[in-house]
């Protein structure tokens, strides 16, 4: 099914509201080293799915296996603290706050000043200048509050801090909603480096010609199950499109 | 813009009621006959102490993008509790301790874990619960008020213990140990708030609750820590209030949360939550005490007190938009 060795195998993952099955049992496996394009219509479960992995939701059925063992994350801390990290659509920077604590957000590095652990601003402030400058993001000043910096200089941080925790898999929900096309075409290299480090990747995106330039393999969600699970090279994107819309339910098990 | 200017107009516009203070306090000197005098400028501070630690827990609370009206009250619990404990007046037991000293902590240990309580109770409510903070301290504020009624019968305790009102007469540098023990408050908490991950997961949620959550911030444990640490904080303030006060009354701080918010208002923290900061909150108290005290030479009647303490809420909410489209320009 894929060429590289499994780092998180989805099986029969559901997920109900009351009477409402948002997820009906969604199986499929992202390798190392992988990136996956989730696609779908609007509701089909995507955010719903890459929630529950990164801990923001628990499952009300199915199991996950991550580097080979059981795995169910109930806080987001616990997927951190396993090695998922996660960009969302609507960003999770805090505005009211300067570029480097939302860099360092919830992992700042601190030293002892009479044995008391105090913020250590400066470590802090040299790790994110190096970060953004390796990612070629330019920012006028570290210490200007993120309300200040416009949407795609908030998008850049948001994923050169990806980039720069990495972990083990990373899940990103729609990343470059807010890009132009410049800093597009450097996200998505910056995702293929990230993946080549071995790194897990599942993007949720819904333009078709993104999924086709970065990504490995493309699974497809309809209505809370899995309808397509095919590699980039074996379809096209006039296949997929029929995927997401339900023309060819039939076609898309045996591509996977 | 150079940025020479830029950086003075910021920092200028970050301590903004500092220098509205000092604009006040020169224009009292000037004004104001005998306003100009050591003596009236250490009882600005003096005066100012009861209010200033209670504006810090209620400033913590804020930051982090929720609400403690039930302050004024835990601070009057507080103060009953250690006022029948160690009053020998009135409803006071007159409980003594040997050596003396010892009701110092036994005091302040009562006033805390009443406080914390309280807090506590708040913010399981609040967070675990997912009640509205408003709801659930405008509750509180209440209830703590009523068991301060039931627990004194609406008589008061008198006559506090000497070892304990020591800190009240006791004078370093012509203050009360009392304003040093706000004044150290501050710089404590002023401190945590700058420099520890507390104060900054503090300030992150109350900007972005959801964030903070997502980057695994454990943002219900800093919460429910906040709430315990207003009800402590305000706990304190009503240990200083008894002391002030040399006992307890039923109706003891009764309008201190409003020249609370005040204070926390005028020194720039936004009731929208993660902004504000606390060396500014104690510029708003200092500056509320220095136009109380201006009132009172000039012999105006008490009740112009209120009219001008709303008026400069008011003013300091208008200047607090001022300055947001200021920075927007600045941006």
């Amino acid at each position: 099914m894929t060429r590289f060795e499994p780092l998180l195998v989805l099986d029969d993952i559901k997920k109900n509201y009351g009477a409402i099955e948002a997820l009906k049992g969604i199986s499929f496996t992202i390798g190392k080293g992988e990136v996956v394009a989730l696609l779908g219509d609007n509701g089909a479960g995507k955010s719903t799915l890459v929630k529950i992995i990164a801990g923001g939701l628990e499952p009300s059925g199915g199991r996950m296996l991550f580097e080979g063992r059981e795995f169910l994350a109930r806080s987001p801390s616990e997927a951190k603290a396993a090695g998922i990290e996660t960009v969302y659509q609507d960003l999770s920077l805090a505005t009211n706050v300067d570029v480097v604590a939302n860099f360092f957000m919830g992992r700042e590095l601190t030293r002892r000043v009479l044995g008391m652990p105090v913020l250590d601003e400066k470590a802090m402030e040299a790790v994110v200048a190096k970060a953004l400058a390796s990612a070629g993001t330019r920012i006028p000043s570290l210490r200007t509050k993120v309300e200040h910096l416009s949407g795609g200089q908030r998008q850049a941080i948001e994923l050169n801090r990806f980039v720069h925790w990495g972990g083990k898999l990373v899940l990103l929900d729609e990343p470059f909603a807010a890009l132009g096309v410049e800093q597009t075409r450097r996200g998505l290299e910056m995702i293929r480096a990230v993946a080549n480090q071995g790194i897990g990747v599942v993007i949720i995106t819904h333009i078709m010609q993104q999924a086709f330039q970065v990504a490995d393999r493309i699974v497809v969600i309809r209505q809370g199950v899995v309808a397509g699970d095919v590699a980039t090279k074996d379809t096209s994107p006039d296949a997929v499109v029929n995927m997401i819309t339900g023309e060819t339910l039939a076609a898309a098990g045996a591509a996977g | 813009m150079n940025p020479n200017t830029r950086r003075t107009l910021e920092f200028v516009l970050d301590n903004l009621v500092w220098f509205m203070l000092l604009f006040v306090l020169l224009v009292f000197s000037l004004f104001v006959p005998n306003y100009f005098q050591p003596g009236i400028f250490a009882n600005i501070i003096e005066a100012s102490s009861v209010l200033g630690v209670m504006s810090i827990g209620l400033a913590l609370v804020i930051i982090a993008g929720h609400m403690d009206l039930s302050v004024e009250s835990v601070a009057a619990l507080s103060a009953m509790a250690v006022g029948i404990v160690f009053c020998s007046a009135g409803i006071g037991m007159g409980v003594q301790l040997s050596p003396d000293w010892l009701g110092v902590p036994v005091s302040l240990i009562i006033a805390l874990a009443v406080g914390s309580a309280i807090g506590a109770f708040n913010g399981l409510l609040i967070v675990k619960l997912k009640m509205n903070a408003f709801i659930v301290t405008l509750a509180s504020y209440i209830w703590v008020r009523g068991v301060v009624l039931a627990l004194s019968g609406g008589r008061s305790a008198q006559d506090l213990a000497p070892a304990i009102r020591w800190f009240g007469v006791q004078r370093l540098l012509g203050l009360p140990l009392t304003a040093w023990i706000a004044i150290l408050c501050f710089v404590v908490f002023s401190l945590i708030m700058a420099k520890s991950r507390f104060g900054r997961h503090l300030i992150i949620i109350g900007g972005n609750q959801n964030a903070a959550f997502r980057a695994g911030i454990k943002v219900d444990r800093i919460l429910i820590t906040s709430f315990v640490l207003a009800g402590a904080i305000a706990a304190l303030a009503g240990w200083l209030l008894a002391i002030r006060t040399s006992g307890a009354t039923a109706n003891l701080g009764m309008g201190l949360l409003f020249n609370a918010f005040a204070a926390v208002v005028i020194g720039g923290v936004s009731l929208k939550g993660g902004v504000g900061a606390l060396p500014g909150v104690y510029a708003g108290v200092l500056l509320l005490s220095a136009i109380n005290t201006a009132i009172n030479l000039m012999g105006l009647p008490a009740t112009s007190t209120q009219v001008i303490h709303g008026l400069l809420v008011l003013a300091a909410v208008l200047l607090d938009t001022l300055k947001l489209s200021i920075r927007q320009k600045l941006a």
